[in-house]
């Protein structure tokens, strides 16, 4: 059974038409990428699908086990098992991660393996550098025993250490757990480590490209630019 | 914390009943009106004789949290303390002191006058936790007096607010002394008026001001906080609001008096909502609207 199908997606934010009509589906335990130029609705889609409100779906549906939930709010989402890691999480201020974690999580997760201890006393995200941002929503994200996870732009604000801690935690702990795993990625730098089976592009609100080998598109995104893909005769849709 | 010990407390009054004094080793703890008729220096302090109210002389530091807890049980009772609490010199106490209302529905009035005086060199931290019916009337007013080089840590919370509450708080700062007055208010509900003031009476006198209201369900808060400086001391207001309701009103009147030009007085002063990417954020984590508004609020009144 598919985990996520989306048909003809539309999406409006603050009355600006952002997705022009999406067609993706994702797999149980696959990993896939979405690459795409600034302003092509990557962050959308991910919203989208997490159901944050001010995301308007005008158009099209989303499928999660075969269950339509284009119109569930975010918090039933979590709890079907779609988690979104967010690109910029924002402070909580007087909110220790410790405690935030042990409110949300629903399974007990041994976060030092994940975290500095120090970071588990600090208020969530205040003050925190990108690399301690991540991190701490990658255990967030542990503790919500998701079955699908969107990674915004993980790779973002990470040194190429933490990054490679990072996606040896997404491997060992998500992928080869079944987890289904969406890496939306600007440049790229996470997929040489997690090596996904499809990548998709997306320019001006649509997928318009779906291939198997990732080091293809990268070889032609750096050597072209998205100019490429948008030009490309052979789109996914 | 101080909630769940009530039982156990040094002063318990309910309603206008003492149910228990306790005695607690190197401390005198009276009802007030005996402790005008015993300590006539205590007259000083007492305008009058007080109707009713504890009265607590603190003489040595034993470790042990010094704990009062005043109750309104019973339908429109009209409380009127007068207390007094004395810290010797260089004695260390830490007191929780509880008022509550034990119904929500009570129509009752807690109306307490309190003088609390820090001898040289005492430290007084002292929590004041405040829980109350939706219909009561609630109106403290205390003063304290910190002598030379004493501290005071003053922690006022009141997560319950009743229908109306008054609170006015005033702290003399003698030479060397230094105080953290913090004042967390969640209005659901309510009316609030607040008027706090540190008077840095004394040189190289400290005096730190924190409050933080939050307005829900059409409260309506005003908070006038100053600081004054009339010796060259420092101090410092920091004064937030968080408004949740549209139909709520946060009024902040931070005021910094300078008389000395060598005391040093800033001060910072917001008032903000909560903004729709915390919510959505919490949301994303598997948290209802509601439950995310608790957790921003929570956190917000956590300093």
């Amino acid at each position: 059974m598919t985990l996520l199908r989306i048909k003809n997606l539309k999406v409006k934010v603050e009355g600006k038409k952002i997705l022009k009509g999406v067609n993706w589906e994702i797999q149980p335990g696959e990993i896939q990428a979405l690459l795409g130029p600034n302003a092509s609705g990557k962050s959308t889609l991910a919203a989208a699908i997490a159901g944050i409100p001010q995301y308007q779906i005008t158009g099209g549906e989303i499928l999660f086990e075969n269950k339509n939930i284009t119109q569930l709010v975010p918090e039933e989402r979590v709890k079907l098992g779609i988690v979104l890691g967010w690109q910029s999480p924002p402070a909580i201020k007087g909110v220790k991660l410790s405690r935030f974690l042990d409110r949300i999580a629903k399974v007990k997760i041994k976060n030092e393996r994940v975290l500095n201890p120090k970071l588990l006393k600090r208020e969530l995200n205040v003050n925190f550098s990108g690399g301690e941002k991540k991190m701490a929503e990658l255990s967030q994200i542990l503790a919500l025993k998701p079955k699908l996870v969107i990674f915004d732009e993980i790779d973002s604000g990470l040194d190429i250490k933490r990054l490679a801690k990072a996606a040896k935690i997404i491997k060992n702990k998500l992928i080869k757990k079944g987890v289904a795993v969406l890496l939306i990625t600007h440049w790229g730098q996470i997929l040489q480590f997690l090596k996904p089976q499809i990548t998709n592009v997306m320019v001006k609100g649509k997928i318009v490209c779906r291939e198997k080998n990732y080091q293809k598109i990268l070889k032609t995104i750096k050597k072209y630019g998205y100019e490429k893909c948008k030009k490309c005769p052979f789109p996914a849709n | 914390m101080a909630m769940k010990n009530v039982k156990s407390a040094h002063f318990r009054q309910i309603d206008h009943q003492i149910k228990a004094i306790n005695q607690r080793n190197g401390t005198i703890i009276l009802p007030s009106p005996e402790a005008y008729d015993k300590f006539p220096w205590t007259r000083r302090h007492f305008a009058k004789k007080p109707a009713e109210g504890y009265f607590v002389w603190v003489k040595k530091e034993t470790g042990v949290p010094l704990t009062t807890c005043v109750t309104i049980a019973s339908p429109k009772i009209q409380q009127n303390l007068i207390n007094l609490l004395v810290v010797e010199k260089n004695v260390k106490v830490k007191a929780n002191v509880v008022c509550n209302a034990a119904k929500n529905n009570l129509y009752g009035i807690h109306q307490a006058k309190g003088k609390l005086i820090l001898k040289e060199g005492a430290v007084l931290i002292y929590n004041q936790f405040h829980q109350w019916g939706k219909n009561d009337f609630v109106n403290p007013n205390y003063e304290f007096i910190l002598g030379k080089n004493s501290q005071l840590t003053y922690t006022y919370k009141n997560l319950l607010p009743p229908k109306e509450l008054k609170l006015k708080t005033i702290i003399h700062a003698k030479k060397g002394a230094s105080c953290q007055l913090t004042t967390t208010i969640n209005g659901i509900k309510t009316k609030i008026s607040v008027e706090e003031g540190i008077f840095l009476e004394g040189k190289d006198s400290r005096g730190i001001l924190q409050l933080r209201l939050v307005g829900r369900k059409e409260s309506q808060i005003k908070a006038a906080s100053k600081i004054v400086a009339q010796k060259a001391g420092f101090g410092h207001l920091d004064c937030q609001g968080l408004l949740i309701d549209k139909k709520a009103v946060i009024d902040l009147i931070p005021r910094l008096i300078c008389q000395n030009p060598k005391a040093q007085l800033t001060h910072e002063a917001s008032i903000g909502k909560i903004s729709d990417q915390q919510l959505n954020y919490l949301r994303s984590r598997g948290l209802s609207e509601k439950e995310a508004i608790n957790l921003i609020v929570s956190g917000f009144l956590e300093i």
